[in-house]
């Protein structure tokens, strides 16, 4: 992945096992939240390719990758600010839905149907977040903490296959990264594959099964969080090097 | 200042059944009496002078209503700012007073293809540019709207400058003659097209379109990132604001029988965007409202001739100054659907 002349990303080449949790992790710059841009389609490739189960991502509209089984949340919350939380989630989970302009205006059995469906499925992912009794109100009245669980909620809406989560931690404090944490293990635990970007060394090392560490738009590491941990380049990128050991 | 929306919100919501039942039913049979208003002593403060009364209630005020609620789907629901508008009007008009002049087919068969032709040059215009966004888009628009009209002016189909004249009258809906003489028939044609845009436009709101056009609005790298197809979408709600435009435009010739390239020139996209923006962008009744104010003011104060426009202007500025949201902002959409689960 290039910029002009930036090479954002460089030769990365990663993998995201089903059913797993994978970690993201590198020094702020390393192009994590790039490769999130790339999978998403915000970013069109400048080479190299990406396949999602198989199938090839390259070019595909930013909307069809959302349909195919990708969805994600964002570093700095982007809710629909104007739309209560239920709308939220409703409005992802339209992407699976059939009936469209016609079926609204004539309301027909199909269309109600969805609309039915789609508002149950709603609450009962706001319920698995515990912000249900949040529903009814706008995104931008609510707490920061529950802006963050109505993005991962909105985010399921879609009924993704993987979901990535650009730093769900980011101001929290411990005990909501607790509660996130278990959050996390849950979603796994219904299906979902999880790809997240994080810098919270505890929360990743105690919820990932594989960490891929990233380091100036390359891959420095990818193992087992233990193994990540004690890696001396990771160190290195994370701390520096001194002048005389390189 | 007083929250006019919530309070009517509240009234409406606190009511059951039968009771807004029969509020809708007053409320319409008080309008469509609206026509013979001028005739009694105690509502003849309404009257215009030096335009017929009647007349005026058709065009400007039902026309700008009708147009205002199109444009509002666009730019008020989904936040694409057209500036080009009158031109699906001009195309609707057009399409009217050539088919009727030249071939036998009457107004009511001419609709579906003026607003059909509408909606066509609604897609034609939105495919290449609704990619666009804000002032682009707005450029982009102001550009169509001036390119249909110096069309028509120079085109000899439409009688260039002359434009076309004798467009018949339509024929009698339901032994109900529509000519001159019968301004009010024409008025409650328009008032059942409005509510039928209303209507749909309610329809489209609470089901997955609204939402759609919602998402585009507040955020449309979001929206296509959570699957909106949101290039969809912002055609869809070009062509139906263009369809609606169109239809206006149909019974605007089959009315007023002479039209001309000078009654559809920028002036009028940027007073239906006023009535829009006025009224209350997003909110139906602020529109309609908005809609009705800045068509019949004018015609009101038509006694201050040479200051009308001055005070019409100084009347615009000081309200959006006070309610810089419009007369009735849009929905709060939280206490609605609060409401609506309270009730479930």
């Amino acid at each position: 992945m290039q910029f002009g002349g930036v090479r954002a990303l460089d030769e990365v080449n990663l993998h995201v096992n089903k059913g797993e949790i994978c970690a993201l992790i590198g020094p702020n710059g390393a192009g994590k939240t790039t490769i999130f841009n790339v999978i998403t389609g915000v970013y069109q490739l400048t080479s190299g390719s990406i396949s999602f189960q198989g199938s090839d991502l390259k070019g595909l509209k930013r909307n069809i990758i959302t349909k195919r089984g990708i969805a994600r949340t964002f570093q700095n919350v982007r809710l629909f600010g104007d739309m209560t939380a239920l709308e939220n989630v409703i409005t992802a989970s339209d992407v699976h839905k059939k009936s469209g302009l016609l079926g609204a205006l004539f309301g027909t059995p199909r269309s109600r149907r969805e609309e039915r469906e789609s508002k149950a499925r709603a609450h009962e992912l706001l319920e698995f977040l515990g912000i249900d009794h949040r529903a009814d109100q706008l995104g931008k009245n609510l707490p920061y903490g529950d802006q963050r669980r109505l993005e991962i909620a909105r985010a399921l809406g879609t009924e993704p296959k993987l979901l990535l989560l650009d730093e769900p931690a980011a101001g929290f404090n411990p005990a909501e990264k607790k509660a996130l944490a278990e959050t996390i293990l849950k979603i796994r635990d219904r299906g979902y594959t999880v790809l997240l970007i994080e810098h919270d060394m505890s929360l990743i090392m105690g919820i990932s099964d594989r960490v891929i560490v990233l380091d100036f738009g390359q891959k420095i590491a990818d193992d087992l969080p233990r193994n990540v941990q004690n890696d001396p380049k990771v160190i290195a990128a994370y701390l520096g090097v001194p002048a005389d050991a390189s | 200042m007083i929250n006019l929306r919530d309070k009517g919100a509240d009234l409406w919501e606190g009511w059951n059944r039968p009771k807004r039942i029969t509020f809708v039913f007053a409320l319409l049979v008080v309008i469509s009496l609206l026509p013979f208003a001028g005739n009694f002593s105690f509502s003849s403060f309404l009257n215009t002078p030096s335009a017929s009364y009647q007349d005026v209630l058709v065009y400007p005020i039902g026309m700008f209503i009708l147009m205002a609620l199109g444009l509002n789907i666009v730019v008020g629901k989904s936040g694409l700012l057209d500036l080009g508008y009158v031109a699906f009007f001009a195309i609707g008009a057009y399409t009217d007073a050539i088919l009727t002049t030249k071939t036998h087919l009457n107004t009511w068969q001419v609709m579906p293809i003026g607003i059909a032709l509408a909606m066509l040059s609604g897609v034609l215009l939105g495919l290449p540019t609704l990619r666009l966004r804000g002032d682009y888009l707005a450029i982009v628009t102001l550009g169509f709207g001036e390119i249909v009209r110096i069309v028509i002016l120079n085109s000899s189909i439409t009688g260039g400058t002359n434009g076309v004249a004798s467009i018949p009258n339509p024929p009698s809906v339901l032994g109900q003659k529509l000519d001159l003489n019968h301004s009010v028939n024409f008025f409650w044609i328009v008032l059942v097209m409005i509510l039928l845009v209303i209507w749909m436009i309610r329809r489209f709101t609470v089901r997955r379109p609204g939402r759609a056009w919602e998402a585009i609005r507040q955020d449309e790298d979001v929206a296509i990132l959570m699957g909106v197809p949101i290039l969809r979408y912002k055609i869809w709600s070009f062509s139906i604001g263009a369809a609606i435009g169109g239809a206006a435009g149909v019974i605007f010739a089959a009315k007023v029988l002479v039209i001309a390239p000078d009654m559809f020139t920028f002036n009028v996209s940027v007073l239906i965007l006023s009535c829009v923006v006025f009224g209350g962008m997003g909110n139906i009744w602020g529109v309609v409202f908005g809609a009705t104010m800045l068509a019949y003011v004018p015609q009101r104060i038509r006694f201050i001739t040479n200051a009308r426009e001055l005070v019409f202007g100084l009347v615009l500025i000081i309200v959006m100054n006070l309610r810089p949201d419009g007369i009735l902002p849009r929905k709060k959409r939280e206490k609605l659907s609060a409401r609506k689960e309270k009730s479930a």
